[in-house]
This record gives C-alpha cells, sequence and structure tokens, in this order.
C-alpha cells in the first residue's frame, strides 16, 4: 500500500476561496456602498441568521431554493436545519412574520454570505456574497421599476459604469404552455429548448405554440423589438396583464432613468422558481456572469413583493480597480492621529533599531514619515 | 512599494468589453469544416483562405469583415469556448449540446449541415438478443458519458461508463463494454467492425450558438449575425 502525501493545508474545498489583502477590504467596502446607496433610498436593514429550520427556510418562496441548500442536524433540537443559499426567502419570511404589522410598503435590505450545494465549471462559486432589497407589499409598474433605479445608482455607486439591465417575464412562457395544455413529456422538451433558445427545437415540439414562441424568442433584445413582438403576440388574460406590466416599468425606466441600457428577453424563465411577474437580470459588457437578479414574487401569505439581489463578487470582478488605501510607516513612538484622518493607514513601527526606509518597504508602505515629514519610498 | 493587485488578478480577463472588438466565432475542426465553408460563402463572410486546410498551424483567423474573427478548434471545444464566452458565437454538432448540456449557450438556430445521429451499436451476433428493461446496469464506451448516462437512466439502467475518445468500434470486440454510444453518419464504420446498430438516442445537425451573455449585452450586433446566417440558409 502507499503512502499518498498529505494534503496541502492551503487547499480549500470546491467553489471556496480566501480573500487576501487588498481584495477582502475591496470587497467590504463595494458592500458597504451599495448598503449606504440602499439605505439612502429608505431601505432598512435586517440581518437574518445563516442557518434556520429546513421547514422554515424552505417553505414558501424558499422551496425553490432546496436542492441547492446544505442540510446540518440541529444536535440539540434534533431537527433538520438548512444553511441558506437565497438571502430573498429569509427576509420575506421576516417580513411576513415578525415585521408583520409594520405599515406597508415595507422597504428591506440586507447583506450576507450564502452557500450553494452546487457550482459549476463556468460559475465556481459555492459561496456566493449577496446584497439586496425588498419592497414588499406594493403591486405596481412604479414598484418594479424602483428595483432598477435603486440598483443602477447603487452599481454606479461602486464605479460601474457600462451594465445593462434584462428584463424577463418568468411565468409568460408557463401561463402560454398551462393555456396550450401540452402533454408532460411533449412540455418537458419544450421548456428546455426554451430555456437555450434553440428555435428548431422549439418549433419542432412547440405544436400550437410554434410560431408565437419562435417570434418571442426571436424578439430577445433591444426593447422596442421586444415590445412590439409581445403586442403582435395575441397574449389574453394574466399573459396579457404580464405583457402590459412589462411595457409600462419600461416606460417609467425609460422616463426616469433615459441613458439606462435596458433589453427585453420575454420567453426567459431562469433562476430560482418563485418569480410572478416582471423580472430582471443584470449583466455588464465583456463579463460573463451575472453581476444581479431580482423580480416579483409573492410573499408566503401572498403578500405582492418584489426584490433585486446584487452579487458583490460579481460587480468587483466587473468593476474599475480601487486603490488601495495608502500606507505610511511610522517610526516607533511617532504620532499618525492626523494622517489616519486624512485617509491613510499607518504601520507602526516596532523596533526602534532597524532604518525606516528599509522597514517602510519590507511592510509595503508607500510612504514614511521621517523626521515629520511624508517621505515616498521608491520601490527597488 | 504598495500592493495594487487588483480583484481582478484573481480572474482571468475576459476578452476587452470595448464594443470594438471584433466578435469571435468558433468553428469545430475536421468533418463539419468544409460545410461551414460553404455556409460562409452564402452568408458573404470570406475568411482567410487557410481556414478550411486543416494543416495550417493558424488558430485564429480574420474575415474581410473587421468585426469578425474566426477560430478553429476541436468540436467539442466550440461548446467550451462559446459557454466560457472567449467566443460569441460558434457553430457546434446539437451532440455536443447535448452531452455538455451548458446552460450559457444559446442555440438559435439549426444550419442543418453535418446531419448524423448518435446510436446505441453492439455486436451484431448479440444485438438485440437480450431485453434491456431487465438489466441494472450496462457497460458503455463512449465518447458522449453525459449522453450515455442519461439515456439509461431513464429507463432505470445504470451506464457504467468506458470513456473513449475515439475507435469505440474496438470496444465491445475487446471486451472493454457491451455496447457503444456514438455518432453514426451513414453505418459504414459499424458495418466494417461488426457492430449493429440497435437504437437512436436523437438526431443531430450543426447549430449556430451564442453566448448568453453575449447577446444579453451585444443584442445589436449579435443578433445581426443571427439574422444574417438565417436569411443565408433561407436563400
Amino acid at each position: 500500500m502507499t503512502d499518498d502525501p498529505p494534503p496541502s493545508p492551503a487547499l480549500l474545498p470546491a467553489g471556496l476561496r480566501d480573500l487576501l489583502p487588498p481584495e477582502a477590504e475591496t470587497e467590504a467596502a463595494a458592500v458597504g456602498s451599495l448598503m449606504a446607496t440602499f439605505a439612502a433610498h429608505g431601505y432598512e436593514r435586517v440581518k437574518p441568521p445563516l442557518l434556520e429550520f429546513e421547514d422554515g427556510l424552505l417553505g414558501g418562496a424558499g422551496a425553490a431554493t432546496a436542492e441547492q441548500t446544505f442540510r446540518l442536524m440541529d444536535p440539540d433540537s434534533h431537527r433538520m436545519m438548512g444553511l441558506r443559499a437565497d438571502m430573498t426567502p429569509q427576509v420575506a419570511r421576516i417580513a411576513a412574520t415578525r415585521l408583520a404589522g409594520v405599515p406597508r410598503p415595507l422597504r428591506l435590505c440586507y447583506a450576507g454570505q450564502c452557500l450553494r450545494v452546487r457550482s459549476t465549471q463556468i460559475a465556481p462559486d459555492r459561496q456566493i456574497a449577496q446584497a439586496g432589497i425588498e419592497l414588499i407589499g406594493a403591486d405596481s409598474a412604479a414598484a418594479d421599476a424602483e428595483m432598477v433605479l435603486v440598483g443602477a445608482e447603487a452599481l454606479a455607486a461602486v464605479g460601474l459604469q457600462r451594465f445593462s439591465f434584462d428584463l424577463t417575464l418568468p411565468p409568460l412562457v408557463p401561463l402560454l404552455l398551462d393555456a396550450a395544455g401540452l402533454a408532460a413529456a411533449e412540455r418537458r422538451r419544450l421548456v428546455h429548448a426554451l430555456d437555450r433558445k434553440d428555435a428548431a427545437a422549439v418549433a419542432a415540439h412547440g405544436g400550437s405554440l410554434a410560431e408565437t414562441l419562435t417570434d418571442l424568442l426571436h424578439a430577445a433584445g433591444p426593447v422596442e423589438r421586444a415590445l412590439a413582438a409581445l403586442a403582435s403576440a395575441r397574449l389574453s388574460g394574466a399573459a396579457a396583464a404580464l405583457a402590459e406590466r412589462l411595457a409600462a416599468v419600461v416606460g417609467v425606466l425609460r422616463a426616469r432613468a433615459p441613458a439606462l441600457r435596458l433589453t427585453i428577453d420575454p420567453i426567459e424563465f431562469r433562476g430560482f422558481r418563485y418569480h410572478t411577474g416582471v423580472c430582471f437580470t443584470v449583466f455588464a459588457p465583456g463579463r460573463h456572469e451575472e453581476l444581479g437578479s431580482g423580480g416579483r414574487y409573492e410573499g408566503s401569505d401572498g403578500e405582492p413583493a418584489t426584490g433585486l439581489t446584487l452579487y458583490p463578487d460579481a460587480i468587483l470582478r466587473a468593476a474599475p480597480e480601487r486603490a488601495a488605501r495608502a500606507r505610511v510607516y511610522l517610526p516607533p513612538g511617532a504620532d499618525g492621529a492626523a494622517l489616519r484622518a486624512q485617509g491613510y493607514a499607518t504601520v507602526a513601527g516596532l523596533d526602534a533599531n532597524v532604518a525606516a526606509v528599509a522597514a517602510a518597504r519590507r511592510l509595503r508602505c508607500g510612504l514614511a514619515l521621517i523626521d515629520g515629514q511624508l517621505v515616498t519610498i521608491a520601490g527597488k | 512599494m504598495t500592493v495594487q493587485a487588483s480583484v481582478a488578478a484573481l480572474e482571468p480577463k475576459g476578452p476587452d468589453p470595448d464594443a470594438a472588438a471584433p466578435i469571435v466565432m468558433a468553428v469545430p475542426k475536421g468533418r463539419i469544416l468544409k460545410e461551414c465553408g460553404t455556409l460562409f460563402a452564402r452568408a458573404g463572410i470570406v475568411a482567410a483562405a487557410d481556414l478550411l486546410d486543416e494543416d495550417s498551424r493558424r488558430l485564429r483567423f480574420p474575415t474581410d469583415d473587421p468585426t469578425l474573427d474566426l477560430v478553429r478548434v476541436r468540436p467539442f471545444d466550440v461548446a467550451t469556448f462559446v459557454a466560457f464566452g472567449g467566443a460569441a458565437l460558434g457553430i457546434c454538432g446539437a451532440d455536443v449540446l447535448m452531452e455538455f448540456d451548458y446552460p450559457e449557450i444559446y442555440a438559435p438556430l439549426d444550419l442543418g449541415i453535418g446531419a448524423c445521429r448518435i446510436a446505441v451499436a453492439e455486436p451484431r451476433e448479440t444485438a438485440g438478443s437480450d431485453d434491456p428493461r431487465t438489466w441494472s446496469r450496462v457497460r458503455v464506451a463512449t465518447k458522449y458519458p453525459a449522453i450515455a448516462r442519461r439515456h439509461y437512466a431513464a429507463r432505470g439502467v445504470q451506464a457504467e461508463i468506458v470513456h473513449l475518445n475515439g475507435a469505440m468500434e474496438l470496444a465491445p470486440s475487446l471486451g472493454l463494454a457491451r455496447l457503444i454510444v456514438d455518432l453514426v453518419a451513414t453505418g459504414a464504420t459499424l458495418a466494417a467492425n461488426g457492430l449493429a446498430e440497435t437504437e437512436v438516442i436523437a438526431h443531430v445537425t450543426s447549430r449556430l450558438i451564442v453566448n448568453r451573455t453575449a447577446l444579453k449585452t451585444r443584442p445589436e450586433a449579435i443578433g445581426g449575425w443571427i439574422a444574417r446566417f438565417r436569411a443565408a440558409l433561407a436563400a
């Protein structure tokens, strides 16, 4: 029998990572800046726990996150607990229970870490930071649009200049399929084909819907074309109401933020499947991951709600680099309070016997306080 | 010296987000490449002459359109390049799309080229001699492990995969597997190796594929190319 070498102590489970200086600080600052924008718009912060009882966490809107949720048994109560994979259901629970008596509309915001059971080759992270807002108890185009407007302002506040909101109607396809009364197997194939925008398969499995669905599929993209396609799709009932709401949301956004880049994808229905109305996905050109997503859903007692979750990890990868805080070396005993007040990070020397310049260089300080003067330390 | 490492240093930089950068389209080496050439001609795309020359060492080929570059990669890798967004567009067999099932790939257009099928084959002597419904498991040699696993799982059979990259036809006779799941165009290779096709899993043709984010963030440009290929097919 051969002995395998011991695993490296640095090796982490797949999809998890350490954030080092300066990224860890950049991340915290970015989350702080997103939350500051949310707070400035009247969203009050809540902080749900990491773990909850499984039946609570996965009830209602949370059911869709069940297969992505890590479980463990509570040795105390012997009940199963789940580690949140998404914070929206937790905030919805808080709104429906502890804050049930607070007048509506209720605006809440949150930031925290989530864990997912599975990652993919393309999105390898299993620990995902979220920072988001929920607007509970309002069902209107103005409420839907507010998610996009506040989200766009928050993204701009972290220095992101080029991003776009893709507006979707996740319930539209299921409504159309329900109305067409397709057999289960055919419906599964059609849903997969629609998800992958496989026009050939949509035409093959679409039956009476093939033409409408193909038109809508090709309409994904610029807002005007998509709205025109929805208008000519002869929708009725709930589907027509969805399309009308989408047009109204676009109207509000066009009026309030004419420069905001919008696209529409009428047949997309991705993400955790708890959405019931207009939804959004945030993209940045050249970045192949979503920067955020959200949309309308129903709270546990059927209360209308909408929300937007931004993903700080992805946002930081898309945002311009931020200069790290300048570090100033302080010889032992020197007072750095004034420098810290100006925004410098001061690194106090502990050993009086080393030369300030050498110590500054070793401790990665670009500046040193020498004889009361700030001196730039040349790199090697 | 201050540490100016960026968050982005953790991640490879994607293609230049500048909209002026050419759109990259991945095309598959081998069987379908020639048919792609014909399609490009119909769509009015003039690629560098050595695109169709498999001996050329070049991997990236400009076209007469400065906004479109082609890269030539293995058929399975077309899907991966497009899924990761390295290429915004690609031409890819439906077999590869079924195998990887990347949610990041849209397949908006059936190009109708490279028609063939994914089929199950086994030695002529044993073909049809056994009832697959009685199996708990079966050993399958294939270059499509996910497709084979899914196909048998749907009928309650655990597929034990022997993953080969070529010459699947040898596997049954050399005792690696009882049957094979492979791409069949004419069936001549199967017949020459004493195998009989027992089941078709799917008929496949090549698709024009698109990276999801590219379509969302550059809808006009990407949509324009999709429309151009659709028009070329209709012509």
